[in-house]
């Protein structure tokens, strides 16, 4: 779906760049791209979507070389949400920047209709609100609601969640994880929230310095302490929890555990495990 | 990159003060405006150019020329084909296109645009325009508030262009094509007002607010720390300025 | 010190709307001198009004329906003009950017001296002060558009701690910073609140970070004050927390599992050394 091959680029006047970076998404993989600010995220996301376009290497979309084809085609296959839902809304109702991207792309009326209606339903929106004068939260919705009407392949989100309190991160969260399951929508976010990543990503891409330092199984990455920190990120509380119980352990018994629940399980599965062996030396040292 | 960024340094001219500064550029316009020489207008541009170049501005000072040259030559044109008296130089079927005076007029007008726009442009890039504020309030007793609102709107335009280009790109990633001819790209802009209104009318809000807690109203003139005393620098400049000034009104 | 008696603040309705919901309702509140407060709760719970109401903003600056008292070291935010608060409250505000003065670091801070008329000598003292107080004395003559967002919140702080407030204010400092310069302004904070015995109020979303720095936790929702109490008390709290939408962090989240399951009978952590503790002797409780 996306294909960095070599890319690399530097902003004219500025030191930040990014220099031979090379992966692959797969179409319906939900990817995360993780580091501190000014590792080279945004770059990688506007590379993404053709707003700026290598110095060398080639980014691939769905196959084309992102040099090869406007923006506006690309932004057919691609949705992107910005940090700030305020730069991308520009329409004085809901209903009318929903249908706005619609438009661009040229559909039918009576399908611009139906696709806004639909979308206002699901992102539970009112048609009529003046998105400016609504909350973060609800502008963020608003933004994103318009671009997943347009039924992009593939969606990149840049710390979609900034400003947002936890109930609405969750319910942006929940429901992109949701397109990603059911109808394999490709996501791509930008986001230095571990808890986050930890919850949502199946893979994680570690950037630091404008290079890629690390791309793993989300589990993998979260238990990589070293990598974490030469990114300087903090890890989620759980996988470090576990880190913590197994380090020093003869066997480590948490290796696969990663969210609440399965911590809860694990530790119960070694009390009964312990209980059986009681007197005969301990499972966890 | 903006033109009327201020580029930091350490050179003779970073270090005159702000008002020195701004009564050269003003009197170099001057000079610009009143001579009649063209031979005289391109030794002012290329006076500059060498005082540029020798405080380590010569690029920025090329650029800015280059610019203003576009300008420049617009207005040539213009006048090329307005003043119609004088010996014909160029016509053609009994119509004449350019006279002598014209060309000689055209000539000077466009030099004369580079060289009245240049120190001007030049004062913003080696004044920082806080410096600026303070030395007006301080030196030339300019009401604070005033100085004020100025040296604000200056400092918020690179701002504003940043979040300008940035709703712009959102908009790019939307699908919308900017790269049309101007009128496409005026009408696409259109809508791309009211974000940018918007984000405006709250940063300027929250400064309002931030100045305010900071006792913006108590301010009076004795109220600013740095000192701008003039030196032998700025009494040296300001001299050769009205030199040049003499000079131009006799040449 | 502050104190709220029966506050509550609603913003005028625009236009002919029906008036606006109270962004504050009924607040009793009291802030000691020296504490240092964290205030979270989803958006528009009245965080932000709540920040405005103790520098004073609110009702000078947003006007509207004002009830009940707000007084600030004994002065009524009533009657005195947000500069004379100002002596006492320094706020930070939300957009870094925007707050800003001055185009060199050095500058912002003078703004607030000159302007209340701090003497010349005082001047040079404060700024020496506050700039080898946060660090930051390598900046004093970049321009600030060319640091990053962290030394950009510490030259905001900076600039209002050289008016030598009581009591500083800031409204998410950390929303647009990643978690190393999080923690690094909350270090700041920290000491400003133990060793120079500022009163720290923070608006923050970040509950883990309220969990390791506040003293004093307090929750707001529509208006109305729900939680207030030591940030460790939200372990008391964890079923309330989850329904106005605010996460608790992962290992309450665990220690309320295992509370629940009978398995764990002891204080519940909020960090990762109280967790693990709290695991290994749930664990070894059964090899017994």
């Amino acid at each position: 779906m996306l294909r960095f091959e070599d890319v690399s680029f530097r902003y004219p006047h500025s030191d930040s760049s990014v220099e031979h970076l090379s992966f692959h998404i797969q179409k319906g993989e939900f990817v995360a791209l993780i580091g501190s600010n000014g590792a080279g995220k945004s770059t990688i996301s506007r590379l993404s979507n053709g707003l700026l376009k290598p110095d060398s290497g080639t980014v691939y979309l769905d196959g084309t070389p992102t040099t090869s084809i406007r923006t506006s085609q690309i932004a057919r296959k691609a949705g992107f949400l910005f940090q700030n839902p305020d730069r991308q809304i520009c329409q004085n109702t809901v209903r009318e920047e929903l249908a706005f991207g619609l438009r661009l792309m040229g559909l039918p009326e009576q399908e611009i209709r139906e696709r806004t209606r639909e979308a206002i339903e699901q992102f539970s929106l009112d048609g009529d609100w003046f998105p400016f004068s609504r909350s973060r939260g609800e502008r963020q919705r608003i933004a994103l609601a318009s671009v997943l009407v347009c039924r992009p392949q593939l969606v990149i989100l840049d710390e979609p969640t900034t400003g947002l309190d936890y109930r609405e991160c969750t319910a942006i969260m929940d429901y992109l994880t949701r397109l990603n399951r059911e109808e394999g929508l490709t996501v791509l976010m930008v986001s230095h929230d571990m808890e986050l990543v930890s919850q949502y990503a199946g893979r994680v891409l570690v950037l630091t310095g404008g290079q890629l330092i690390g791309d793993g199984a989300t589990h993998d990455v979260m238990r990589d302490q070293p990598l974490l920190g030469r990114a300087h990120v903090l890890p989620a509380q759980i996988p470090a929890l576990a880190l913590k119980l197994d380090a020093g352990a003869k066997q480590p018994q948490f290796e696969d555990v990663f969210t609440v629940e399965e911590m809860f399980e694990t530790i119960c599965r070694l009390r009964k495990e312990m209980s059986a062996t009681a007197g005969k030396g301990e499972v966890l040292s | 990159m903006n033109l009327l960024q201020y580029l930091p340094g350490n050179s003779v001219l970073h270090r005159l003060n702000p008002v020195t500064k701004l009564a050269a550029a003003f009197l170099v316009g001057i000079c610009a405006i009143v001579s009649h020489s063209v031979v005289f207008t391109i030794s002012l541009i290329i006076l500059l150019l060498g005082i540029c170049t020798a405080c380590g501005l010569g690029k920025r000072a090329l650029r800015l020329t280059r610019s203003l040259l576009v300008l420049g030559g617009m207005m040539f044109v213009f006048q090329l084909f307005f003043v119609r008296s004088g010996d014909p130089l160029l016509s053609a079927g009994g119509f004449t296109f350019v006279t002598r005076d014209g060309l000689s007029s055209a000539v000077l007008l466009g030099l004369r645009i580079v060289a009245t726009m240049l120190p001007l442009m030049l004062l913003f890039a080696i004044t920082e325009m806080n410096d600026l504020c303070g030395a007006l309030v301080k030196r030339l007793h300019v009401p604070y508030r005033y100085a004020f609102i100025v040296t604000t709107a200056f400092r918020f335009v690179p701002l504003f262009t940043s979040e300008f280009h940035d709703i712009e790109d959102a908009q790019k990633a939307r699908g919308v094509e900017y790269d049309g001819g101007i009128i496409k790209k005026l009408k696409l802009s259109v809508p791309l007002f009211v974000p940018l209104m918007m984000s405006s009318l709250k940063k300027v809000d929250a400064g309002a607010m931030s100045a305010q807690l900071r006792g913006f109203n108590l301010r009076t003139v004795s109220s600013g720390y740095r000192e701008y005393p003039f030196t032998a620098a700025d009494i040296g400049c300001i001299l050769f300025s009205l030199l040049l000034v003499g000079a131009a009104a006799v040449l | 010190m502050i104190r709220f008696q029966d506050f509550s603040f609603r913003y005028p309705a625009g236009g002919s709307q029906q008036p606006a919901e109270f962004a504050l309702k009924d607040i009793n509140l009291e802030i000691r001198d020296g504490e240092f407060v964290g205030i979270t709760g989803t958006s528009g719970a009245g965080k932000s009004t709540l920040t405005y109401s103790v520098s004073g903003l609110v009702p000078h600056h947003f006007a509207g329906d004002f009830y009940g008292s707000v007084e600030v070291n004994g002065m009524d935010t009533v009657e005195v003009h947000p500069e004379q608060l100002a002596k006492f409250v320094g706020q930070v505000f939300q957009d870094i950017d925007s707050q800003m003065v001055s185009s060199i670091a050095e500058d912002e801070i003078l703004f607030g001296m000159e302007n209340f008329q701090v003497p010349r000598d005082e001047i040079t003292r404060r700024l020496e002060t506050v700039l080898e107080m946060l660090g930051i004395a390598s900046l004093r003559r970049r321009q600030i558009s060319s640091l990053s967002g962290g030394q950009k919140q510490k030259v905001a702080i900076a600039s209002i701690l050289a008016l030598q407030p009581d009591i500083i204010l800031l409204d998410e400092p950390t929303g647009e910073l990643d978690p190393e310069s999080t923690i690094m302004i909350y270090e700041i904070l920290r000491r400003l609140n133990q060793e120079f015995h500022k009163t720290v109020i923070v608006v923050e979303q970040k509950i883990m970070v309220l969990c390791a720095y506040v003293s004093r936790l307090i929750v707001l929702d529509k208006g109305q004050v729900m939680f207030d109490a030591p940030a460790r008390r939200i372990t008391d709290e964890i079923e309330l927390f989850q329904s106005l939408g605010i996460n608790v962090p992962r290992v309450v989240e665990l220690g309320q599992m295992l509370k629940k399951a009978g398995l764990y009978a002891g204080e519940i952590p909020t960090e990762l050394d109280g967790a693990e503790k709290m695991v290994r002797e749930v664990c070894a409780d059964a090899a017994v």
